[in-house]
């Protein structure tokens, strides 16, 4: 066979088979979207070091009066560590510094009160890669992880390693 | 063309179709996973 046909059909062949592992990779993607994560998942993925997740808090930031019983309504009230506050998905509601923080590219974890799957699909737009936590901040609590309270901080240059 | 050059091709096509069967499998169970959800959310609501 002539080299440069027979070379032709080598290239051609591995161009249709990266083709379609990039669309498989794309329908992967798509797919764990669809798949909450659940609380010990998490608390698993955040110790490990060599995995980078940023966690998304979409509940209100702070409680605009003190009259209200359910300590899962709002951010400052508790958190998951390291959590950027962004309520509603709306970066106009955020606090300055948390804006900063939020990188549409990284794997990210939704969180919300209960893990509403309405308030995901919402919110997973934004990201490239999404997951929705199931039974939100009220299940990681449950299940006796660690939590914080008060104001978003920022995380201090150079300080590296997880938030747990 | 040379038989090295050959068999890079073969390497790489070897390659691809490895990490092509990964993906499918992974994808299977990601819809098998998908669909359990998707029936226990319309079971709870």
């Amino acid at each position: 066979m002539n080299p440069k046909i027979e070379r032709a059909i080598y290239i051609g062949l591995i161009v249709v088979l990266a083709g379609l592992l990039v669309s498989f990779g794309k329908k992967e993607i798509e797919l764990q979207k669809q798949i909450p994560v659940t609380a010990e998942e998490l608390y698993k993925k955040l110790a490990n070091p060599n995995i980078n997740i940023q966690i998304i808090d979409v509940r209100p930031y702070e409680p605009e009066d003190e009259d209200y019983e359910d300590e899962y309504l709002y951010y400052t009230d508790i958190h998951l560590p390291g959590a950027i506050p962004l309520p509603d998905c709306d970066e106009s509601k955020a606090p300055e510094e948390a804006l900063d923080q939020i990188n549409p590219y990284a794997p990210t974890i939704i969180v919300s009160k209960d893990g509403d799957p309405e308030i995901f699909k919402k919110c997973a737009k934004k990201f490239k890669i999404a997951q929705n936590l199931e039974g939100g901040i009220e299940a990681w609590d449950d299940a006796g992880l660690p939590t914080e309270d008060g104001e978003y901080e920022p995380p201090k240059a150079g300080g590296g390693g997880g938030c747990l | 063309m040379s038989m090295i050059e050959r068999v890079l091709y073969w390497l790489a096509i070897v390659i691809l179709i490895i990490g092509l069967i990964g993906l499918k499998t992974q994808i299977s169970e990601l819809e098998k996973k998908t669909k359990q959800v998707q029936t226990e959310l319309q079971e709870g609501g």
